[in-house]
């Protein structure tokens, strides 16, 4: 569904350098790497909010370059890292807006509109909230609210940045849960860029490790997630065992070494 | 807490076109019936009755049995000034509205980002230098108007978005500058002219109306430029790259919109010299009543901005009669303390 193939992006210096990667139907792909990989400026290009050097990123066939706006909003549902919503607006007019790619540049929302919208608000457990102020909201909350504003116009590809930054931990497996029943149907497909490991290892189908631009690793959690590959990438010792329950990599983080300390870890 | 969107809210939920357009026509009616008594106050009382003839007669060309001096009073001196202060109202309320949107900022508005000392400079130097172009003085306005804002906006944002103090300091220190240019402009203006000019600069609502029917055409086309992308707006109100997802073109919204309100703060500026707070305070109040929906404010500003000016005009021209207040002291006399109670609400 989604051909992202060698992307280049400068900006000043190189930040992104041939990356190439699929995402199909049914698929929950996490991008992880450590700050400044490249991660959010990937993520805007596949949304066309950037333009890359070099490379392509097509959308079901058509290159994302080349489509209009409007075209491309209906495909994509966008969660952004966090929202600040500085007027008085309810939730509902919130979602709603998920709808604009729908109808006309200047016209009033129709009952199909308002119906969606419903039906994204019960999908993310947010229907209490309709007619509560966005800004009224908690973190988790707000959260719910913004992905039901995505799901509104019904997207082929979620692109979630960062979706539990703020969140508790609860609230983060339950948003990590729920992108992967979306995707788990076979309608859509998702890309979740995200600093949990561990969240990325128990719900993502693939992980694609990005460092400096680069594609370090991308396959199933259980082939890319061992011991070296994350050194290589994050540069921080971990351990890594089998979650007990659910068989997923678990990833421990070791304290690093002490520079000059007589102090040593020896893993088995 | 939770129950505050209910109560204060008069769409609740959302924003349907059946309740907006209700509300409108609510209004106009309300508008229509202040100006017929802001046309019976003044130092001559003058009938509801004979008014309403007076107007028609002006309509329909018609001669009538009323006393000439009441008509000239309402057809050339009152009618003239209620319909300026109900087109510069509506005028300042959209582009504070606008501004407000685009900039993410309720506390935007032509007068505190300075926009409207920018227009004024752009009108006083077409007074002063080309004086017999009509259009010239509009014009000017507007250019001053556009670059003002470009600069504020320039000085004012910070990397993700527009901080508050960052912006309305950028604002402050533009006024500041310009004002001295106006000052300095006025300098080189002789005599009469010099006393014109200032007169118009504080706000004045009972001269140039020559220009009314010029300068409504621009403001009417501007308010319907806004108009037009209010649903635009109302997704960039929630950030401009979630807008971009979401299938705005934000570049032309962009565009469109700082130059539509330039063009009316510019137009508004160059009949009625700086008014402040008005385009603060009206989308405000409307916001708190109905909600952020532009598709709703923009309208309803105009309209409840046409409503509050004229109110104001009218308390500065009977208030201490037969003396005159002018009409940007009673609008700072609302508006400050309304200014200071938003500022310490946004930090």
């Amino acid at each position: 569904m989604l051909e992202v193939r060698d992307i280049h992006f400068n900006y000043g210096e190189p930040i992104l350098r041939g990356v190439s990667f699929d995402v199909r139907q049914g698929d929950l792909l996490a991008v992880v790497g450590p700050n400044g990989a490249g991660k959010s400026t990937l993520l805007k290009i596949i949304l066309g909010m950037l333009r890359p050097a070099s490379g392509s990123v097509m959308l079901e066939g058509a290159s994302v370059a080349k489509m209009a706006r409007r075209r491309l909003a209906r495909f994509i549902g966008y969660v952004p890292q966090a929202t600040d919503v500085r007027f008085p607006l309810t939730a509902m007019e919130y979602v709603l807006q998920g709808r604009f790619a729908q109808g006309r540049i200047l016209g009033f929302e129709s009952d199909e509109d308002l119906e969606e919208a419903r039906r994204a608000m019960e999908l993310t457990d947010s229907t209490e909230f309709a007619s509560r102020f966005v800004s009224e909201l908690s973190g988790g909350e707000r959260q719910r609210v913004m992905l039901a504003r995505a799901l509104a116009s019904r997207p082929r590809l979620l692109a979630l940045d960062e979706p539990v930054a703020n969140l508790d931990i609860a609230h983060q497996l339950k948003m990590f849960d729920l992108a992967r029943r979306l995707t788990a149907t076979g309608e859509m497909g998702a890309i979740v860029v995200t600093h949990e490991l561990n969240l990325a290892a128990e719900f993502a189908t693939r992980v694609l490790m990005l460092k400096s631009g680069e594609v370090r690793a991308l396959g199933k959690p259980s082939d890319v997630m061992d011991e070296k590959t994350i050194n290589d990438v994050f540069d921080a010792d971990v351990l890594i065992d089998k979650n007990p329950v659910t068989g997923a990599p678990r990833i421990t983080l070791l304290a690093m070494a002490q520079k000059g300390a007589n102090f040593s870890l020896s893993r088995s | 807490m939770t129950a505050r969107a209910d109560k204060i809210k008069i769409m609740r939920e959302r924003v349907t076109s059946k309740r907006v357009v209700t509300i409108l026509i609510v209004m106009f009616a309300l508008l229509i019936l202040i100006a017929i008594i802001a046309l019976a106050m003044g130092s001559e009382r003058i009938g509801f009755q004979a008014i309403v003839k007076i107007i028609a007669a002006k309509i329909t060309g018609q001669s009538i049995d009323i006393a000439s001096e009441q008509q000239v009073i309402i057809a050339d001196i009152r009618l003239p000034r209620v319909l300026m202060a109900i087109v510069v109202g509506a005028a300042l309320s959209v582009a504070g509205a606008a501004y407000q949107a685009l900039l993410r900022n309720p506390l935007a508005d032509p007068y505190v980002l300075g926009v409207s000392t920018g227009a004024a400079v752009g009108a006083i130097a077409a007074t002063i230098f080309a004086e017999a172009i009509s259009i010239g003085r509009p014009l000017a306005a507007f250019l001053g108007a556009v670059l003002t804002i470009a600069t504020v906006i320039l000085l004012g944002q910070s990397r993700r978005h527009a901080q508050t103090e960052r912006l309305i300091l950028a604002g402050i220190i533009t006024n500041t500058f310009l004002s001295s240019v106006v000052i300095f402009l006025m300098t080189s203006a002789s005599g009469l002219r010099l006393q014109s000019v200032f007169s118009w600069l504080i706000g004045d609502l009972g001269s140039n109306a020559r220009l009314l029917p010029l300068v409504s055409v621009f403001i009417v086309a501007g308010i319907v430029i806004i108009y037009f992308n209010s649903r635009s707006l109302n997704l960039m109100m929630t950030g401009e790259e979630e807008a971009l997802a979401l299938g705005v073109e934000v570049r032309r919204v962009k565009a469109m919109v700082y130059i539509a309100s330039s063009l009316i703060t510019g137009a508004a500026v160059s009949v009625s010299g700086v008014i402040g707070f008005v385009g603060l305070v009206i989308p405000h109040a409307v916001r708190l009543a109905a909600g952020s929906d532009n598709r709703f404010v923009v309208p309803a500003s105009a309209l409840a901005g046409g409503i509050f000016l004229l109110v104001a005009d009218t308390i500065a021209r009977t208030a201490i009669a037969p003396r005159e207040l002018h009409v940007g002291v009673v609008t700072a006399f609302v508006g400050a303390p309304v200014f200071v109670y938003l500022l310490r609400r946004a930090s």
